[in-house]
């Protein structure tokens, strides 16, 4: 037995075969007995791509701790591979450390002899131990008879051993994960998931225990996208109206299950541009009302974003990022939609945009988000991404709000995102916002220029007015802004900014950078617009200060959070890193960089 | 912002104590408007206690040109209104982009002058949070086929409340005579200089096709029956579709020849409309069934020359389905939101 503080480990399997699942039952049980996880899967975006393909990787990186985890880390130290095809291609990212053990199943070999022998070469080459292994003839038998299902239950058994998690507990996962099974059916997988289990240690040779420590007796185990369908639950809207689209779907599918429960309606609408109007529309009759979409869907709502921006209406739109241009990368992460969030609909408009870090954000920005577009009268933006909607994370259960109004959210779910509450009269373009079925108030909203009385005019003076009121409310937000805890001293030599999930990222690294004596601090926006005053002051304090985002950027091309600050604060801010891999930041790269740095 | 918090519950079942026995945990409904559903009870009667009249009903002057139809549609809703006593205030007219895009801002009661095509979506939002409210949709051929033709689609399909009218002017005119999906063939525009190519979409066609649960047709220029196809067309309860022959004189003024009538032809029935022979003295009649669907179709492939209710059918209203839907699922409590995910 090998004592761990913290270790991260994959399994590595054909898609449709299972992977997720077993990944989704390692982490529940080994988050019950104590540990702290984070897991990123790694899923194609098609849905059963051709078997023994490298395009069939599917893939569940789990990161297992004693202590907080913010991040899913740097390198994988212990690797499970159905085949050597998908070994090879994860092999391609270079993500594993020095002394990684691969536990390779031989199944295959048969037919693959050449290709399984330079899979071996090529990680022994690198350094990597290579364990090859073959399930038990028992088990193989009633993977056959169950016509090929079943393996995912074996390898589960295997990692299960290995991370000491009690057997009792992963049975009873299974049971209330297959419980739509046949009595029959479940017995054969329980008995694989058994024969995986006791078979582990022939295999490996050792365990690994990552000191189970007091967990409290109230944490949940919650992932970024249902942290956010509960949010919105809780902060007391009565509709979310949406289009099916990767990663956001999730949170709708979510919602359908439960939001009726709650008095919640789910719309799914014909597409991504009714789906918002039906928000606004909502919104407009005076019932709180929340879209949800991604990129491509972000792009098709632009207009309707922009007349809820003129026309005064409040509205919450959540963009949960995935790589980009175009259809991109469906199913991996990246932070580019700023700009499309903060600028996109044409003409003179901007938008609040609040990031979340982590999961508890997740919960909570709904409730921050509805305070501000209503405060506003104005859409705003809550922009999550990929490896945070997937992301679970134990975590002390989070105080629910039941909102009903606004006017009962606690300032201490605002100063999360360092927000104080927004004065009591703030101007709008035009006095009357009465909803209807208020006599005598009736009125007319319009994407056209109107004046204050909401009636439509040409003049400049009232064009000019229009944009001064409007504007005028970002600035509030602004005012209102605090600048961030530093994650460090007030000075040093580097300072390392992000926002979004890079959060835990910057504190990893900066934790580590300091131990080792090096002067560096860290500063992560939860609201990305605006930003808050005093910025330039901060950054005075550095040597140098610096960016770290998932997006492209290079030396002509600056990334969005870097132009963003050059123009907010006139600082040379450069980029650290600009990753437009798909994956998340890894602490390692930051650190390295850093040091290259200082 | 003071945000009316809406119990669905409440607002679609007669049964509100059977319900508060099992549903502790249901918002606390704040309900400013009286509830009535557009078929069953219209929300009849305003706060002021006195009779909406005609003036009433006004808000800004209307810019639109001189002989424009839309003057004759804004009338005719106007009186339409004042015959049934609608609420101003629970009523809300949406409209999309376009000449037809500005009737909201004529008329003096809650309006959504929205962007172009998107007046469905807008509007589908508006009668599922608040199905107490009188929603009619205001859109143009463009708007409606062209633009907007994918909404339109699925706002039929999806059969929710409203009054949807088309304006058809066989032209755009806000952007200055460009061919629509309407155009004649051979009309000359702007943007089909030699003659517009190909043969119009037939409207009523599509809204039957689509299993529409209302189509009817009528033309701006005969007021009775425009009125009394509004009126028709507001007490059916789902999506409600009204194609209006509306003239352009500016731009399109040989699409109608509203003068003569010996063109016209009128269904008539006695769960349809009249025919009115003030304004089309000329016109043939023909008695129609409108819950008869093959003979619907029969008689669409006369439009635009035929006029009436084609079509009336009681199908499931989309949402009645949803709040039906909240209505029926079992209630959770807030205060437990987060207990599932307890490890």
């Amino acid at each position: 037995m090998a004592k761990k503080n913290v270790m991260r480990f994959e399994l590595l399997m054909d898609a449709g075969n299972g992977a997720q699942k077993a990944g989704d039952i390692l982490i529940k049980t080994l988050a019950k007995s104590g540990r702290y996880v984070y897991i990123e899967p790694l899923i194609p975006a098609e849905i059963s791509p051709p078997k023994r393909t490298p395009h069939s990787l599917s893939g569940a990186v789990i990161r297992v701790a004693n202590q907080e985890l913010t991040n899913i880390g740097s390198t994988t130290d212990l690797m499970l591979a159905e085949h050597e095809i998908l070994l090879n291609r994860r092999l391609d990212d270079c993500d594993y450390s020095d002394s990684c053990i691969i536990l390779l199943d031989m199944a295959e070999e048969r037919r693959a002899k050449d290709a399984y022998a330079s899979v071996i070469a090529r990680s022994e080459s690198v350094g990597l131990t290579v364990i090859p292994f073959f399930m038990d003839e028992g088990s193989l038998g009633i993977i056959k008879a169950l016509h090929g299902n079943g393996k995912n239950m074996y390898y589960l058994g295997m990692l299960g051993a290995l991370y000491e998690v009690p057997i009792g507990d992963l049975e009873s996962a299974v049971n209330l994960t297959f419980k739509k099974l046949s009595e029959d059916k479940l017995a054969k997988n329980i008995e694989i998931l058994k024969n995986g289990y006791g078979n582990a240690l022939s295999v490996a040779s050792e365990t690994y225990d990552i000191a189970a420590t007091d967990v409290a007796s109230d944490s949940i185990l919650l992932d970024g996208n249902t942290a956010l369908a509960s949010g919105i639950i809780d902060s007391g809207y009565k509709l979310y109206s949406g289009y099916p689209i990767t990663p956001a779907s999730t949170i709708m599918h979510h919602l359908a299950k439960i939001f009726p429960s709650y008095g919640g309606m789910v719309h799914q609408a014909e597409d991504e541009i009714s789906a918002i109007g039906s928000a606004i529309g909502s919104y407009f009759a005076g019932v709180p009302a929340i879209t949800g979409t991604s990129g491509p869907g972000l792009s098709l709502k632009q207009e309707f974003i922009g007349l809820a921006y003129a026309a005064e209406v409040p509205l919450v739109v959540i963009d949960v990022q995935r790589g980009g241009p175009s259809t991109g990368l469906p199913t991996r992460t990246e932070q580019t939609d700023l700009f499309a969030a903060v600028y996109g609909a044409h003409g003179d408009n901007a938008k609040v945009v609040i990031s979340v870090a982590n999961v508890e954000d997740c919960f909570y920005a709904p409730h921050v988000a509805r305070y501000l577009a209503e405060k506003l009268r104005m859409p705003v933006f809550i922009l999550s991404d990929y490896s945070t909607s997937v992301s679970y994370k134990v975590l002390p259960k989070l105080p629910v709000h039941q909102l009903d109004s606004i006017d009962t959210l606690s300032d201490s779910v605002l100063s999360r995102f360092f927000l104080k509450p927004l004065p009591d009269d703030i101007e709008m373009v035009k006095t009357n916002q009465s909803d209807p079925g208020v006599s005598d108030q009736m009125r007319r909203v319009t994407g056209l220029n109107t004046n204050e009385d909401g009636f439509v005019l040409y003049t400049s003076e009232s064009n000019h007015r229009g944009h001064q009121v409007r504007n005028e409310k970002i600035h509030h937000v602004k005012r209102s802004l605090q600048i961030p805890d530093l994650i460090g001293d007030s000075s040093g030599d580097v300072l390392v900014i992000g926002w979004g999930s890079s959060r835990g990222v910057i504190i990893e690294s900066v934790e580590r950078l300091r131990a080792d004596g090096i002067n560096v601090s860290g500063l992560h926006f939860k609201i990305v617009y605006p930003l808050p005053l005093g910025l330039a002051d901060v950054f005075s304090r550095f040597k140098k200060v610096v960016t770290v985002e998932m997006a492209y950027g290079d030396h002509f091309k600056p990334t969005p959070l870097v132009t963003l600050l050059r123009s907010e604060t006139l600082f040379d801010v450069q980029n650290l890193i600009s990753n437009a891999t798909g994956r998340p930041l890894k602490p390692v790269d930051v650190i390295q960089k850093v040091k290259l740095l200082v | 912002m003071d945000i009316v918090t809406l119990d669905k519950d409440k607002l679609n079942t007669s049964d509100s104590q059977n319900l508060k026995k099992n549903n502790g945990n249901v918002d606390k409904p704040v309900i400013k408007a009286p509830i009535a559903g557009k078929a069953d009870k219209p929300n009849l009667g305003n706060s002021l206690d006195k009779k909406i009249t005609m003036k009433d009903l006004k808000a800004s002057d209307p810019r639109w040109c001189t002989g424009c139809g839309d003057y004759t549609i804004l009338v005719g809703m106007r009186k339409f209104m004042v015959d049934n006593q609608l609420a101003p205030e629970n009523t809300v007219h949406v409209s999309g982009i376009g000449c037809s895009g500005r009737v909201p801002h004529y008329l003096n009661t809650y309006g959504f002058h929205s962007i172009h095509g998107r007046a469905v979506p807008l509007s589908m939002g508006v009668v599922l949070s608040r199905p107490d409210l009188n929603v009619f949709i205001h859109s143009g051929d463009g708007d409606s086929i062209s633009i907007g033709g994918n909404h339109l689609l699925h706002g039929i399909h999806k059969n929710f409340n409203c009054v949807y009218l088309m304006f058809d002017n066989q032209i755009y005119g806000l952007t200055k005579q460009q061919t629509s999906p309407t155009s004649r063939q051979g009309l000359v525009t702007q943007t089909q200089p030699t003659g517009s190519y190909l043969e119009p979409i037939n409207p009523i066609k599509f809204a039957l096709g689509l299993g529409a649960s209302f189509v009817a047709s009528t033309a701006e220029w005969m007021g009775a029956h425009l009125v009394a196809t509004i009126d028709c067309a507001f007490k059916h309860n789902g999506f409600s579709f009204i194609h209006v022959a509306q003239r352009c004189p500016k731009f399109n003024p040989s699409a109608w020849n509203y003068q003569g009538s010996d063109w016209v032809t009128f269904l008539t029935h006695e769960a349809g409309v009249p025919a009115d022979l003030k304004f089309a003295p000329d016109a043939k009649t023909i008695e129609h069934d409108p819950f008869d669907s093959e003979s619907a179709f029969k008689y669409s492939v006369h439009t635009p020359n035929i006029f009436g209710v084609f079509y009336k059918e009681e199908k499931p209203v989309y949402n009645q389905i949803m709040a039906d839907v909240v209505k029926n699922a079992p209630r959770y409590d807030r205060a437990k939101l987060l207990d599932g995910y307890l490890i």
